[in-house]
């Protein structure tokens, strides 16, 4: 699994590798890391990493042997990997309805209407999705447009 | 080999005429293959020497075939009388009940007799039991036919990937709804101006909402399903959703992000019909009446076929069939 981490180091010297030690000791394996030592701010310098780790739980250790070296940590995320998906929707529906619904860690990027010449409303969304939520949201938009009388065209 | 042909219409004398023009193909595998009988509703022409398929052709209606015609008389009884080694059944499809081809294949499958057919009515209805049949008494059952014409896609998987796993498959199964959404993609006609189109060029079932709905690619589905993905699968188990409500507009804005709209068969996690989305470079994306299936397997990977589904050139398939279990049996 892939995490976003941001520390807050004290700008002095040995620090860096020290802050470095649990992420090794805990299995995680850095794939970059950004030390900002020009943009120190009140004695601290941001250090950006992308760190894989086998688990959460592997996660959370190395956060607690990070707190406990006095270490400040000011983002832990998860890092999804995201592909785009393109739907079309053919019929009647609620677009409010389709637009509010909340799939988790799925994003409308871009959303497109035309300019109907039929009574049935004809609409494309492009999705950002992660990788293996594809087809957990395909189900999650057949649901929906089913229960919208509406046409489904989703990529083959 | 002695060989029955039941049904005298498109598919039975396009065959006959194949028989005729690829004799030389056909004695170097067998030199004693004749067509000994063929029938359809109205009675059969038999001769324990062989019918004289250059006759054949030059006839309209079967019973013109003056020599050997029997009127009134059944396929069953030609079948049971004939002492024939295989019979291609080219007899109209019903998705239905499979009849009355169904009868016909069970009959000769039970008396060891040889099967090829491009009649997907029985493989609908009755597939499993079939091929349990025809294993049981050690004959062949071949129906390359049956699924996108000319598209050798049951040969390929049963000679050429004999150690791999079909894992997926999706595929543009009907030839005239590809023609329908290729026309409102280049030409930017309605649905219904495009159906009356294919209609006008007699390339749409007798009721064109087998095509339109969805209801022939998901018997092409359920056909690939049990036959090479082994899923012992109902009609009734595949989602079908066809292509009446796909509209203009839809057309356009997918054309617009470089995708085309295409009716698609998919074996995944569940059996589908449904109009997807396909961008314009990948191997699915073929248009007017062709057909085009993507297989997904563990060692090859991905294999796309493309190839006319449907008319005159299915007879390429039954053909193949036929020199294939000819083969078979002269290696035995």
């Amino acid at each position: 699994m892939r995490f976003d981490l941001t520390l807050a180091l004290a700008d002095r010297p040995g620090h860096l590798v020290k802050a470095l030690e649990p992420i090794a000791k805990n299995g995680g394996n850095i794939i970059s890391i950004i030390h900002e030592r020009e943009k120190p701010a009140e004695g601290y310098v941001p250090v950006f990493l992308v760190v894989d780790f086998p688990s959460k739980h592997h996660l959370r250790m190395t956060i607690s042997d990070l707190k406990g070296l006095g270490v400040t940590i000011i983002k832990s995320e998860e890092i999804h990997e995201t592909t785009r998906v393109p739907v079309i929707l053919i019929g009647r529906m609620d677009l409010k309805r389709l637009v509010e619904t909340k799939v988790e860690n799925v994003r409308i990027t871009s959303f497109e209407v035309s300019a109907p010449t039929s009574e049935e409303a004809c609409v494309k969304l492009d999705l950002e999705v992660p990788v293996d939520s594809v087809d957990r949201v395909l189900d999650e938009l057949k649901r929906l447009s089913k229960e919208e009388n509406a046409i489904l065209i989703s990529p083959v | 080999m002695k060989a029955l042909i039941v049904g005298f219409g498109f598919i039975g004398r396009a065959l006959i005429g194949a028989f005729h023009e690829k004799s030389d193909v056909i004695r170097r595998i067998d030199e004693d293959f004749r067509v000994i009988g063929v029938s359809n509703s109205k009675g059969y022409a038999y001769d324990e020497k062989g019918l004289g398929l250059e006759k054949l052709l030059g006839i309209g209606e079967l019973s013109k075939y003056s020599k050997g015609w029997h009127a009134e008389g059944s396929s069953i009884e030609l079948l049971e009388e004939s002492g024939c080694d295989l019979m291609i059944e080219a007899t109209p499809t019903s998705m239905i009940d499979g009849e009355p081809g169904l009868t016909f294949i069970r009959h000769a499958l039970s008396r060891g007799v040889h099967v090829v057919t491009p009649n997907k009515g029985p493989l609908v209805v009755a597939f499993k039991e079939l091929s349990l049949l025809a294993e049981k008494n050690h004959c062949e059952f071949l129906y390359e036919g049956t699924v996108c014409g000319a598209v050798p896609i049951f040969s390929l998987v049963r000679e050429c990937l004999q150690g791999d796993k079909v894992l997926r498959i999706s595929g543009i199964l009907n030839g005239t709804t590809n023609y329908i959404l290729s026309r409102m993609y280049f030409e930017g006609t309605s649905f219904q101006l495009a159906l009356k189109e294919a209609q006008e060029r007699g390339i749409t079932e007798r009721d064109p909402s087998y095509d339109v709905d969805g209801i022939d690619a998901a018997c092409k589905v359920l056909i690939l399903a049990n036959a090479l993905m082994k899923r012992d699968a109902r009609f009734d188990d595949i989602e079908k959703v066809g292509i009446r409500g796909v509209t203009q507009e839809a057309i356009s804005l997918a054309r617009k992000s470089n995708f085309a709209i295409k009716l698609i068969g998919t074996i995944d996690r569940s059996l589908e019909v449904a109009p997807k989305l396909v961008p314009i470079n990948h191997p699915l994306c073929v248009h007017g009446t062709l057909n085009a299936i993507h297989l997904q397997t563990d060692l090859a990977k991905e294999i796309t076929l493309v190839g006319y589904g449907a008319g005159k050139e299915t007879v390429s398939a039954v053909l193949n069939d036929v020199l294939t279990v000819l083969n078979k049996t002269n290696c035995q």
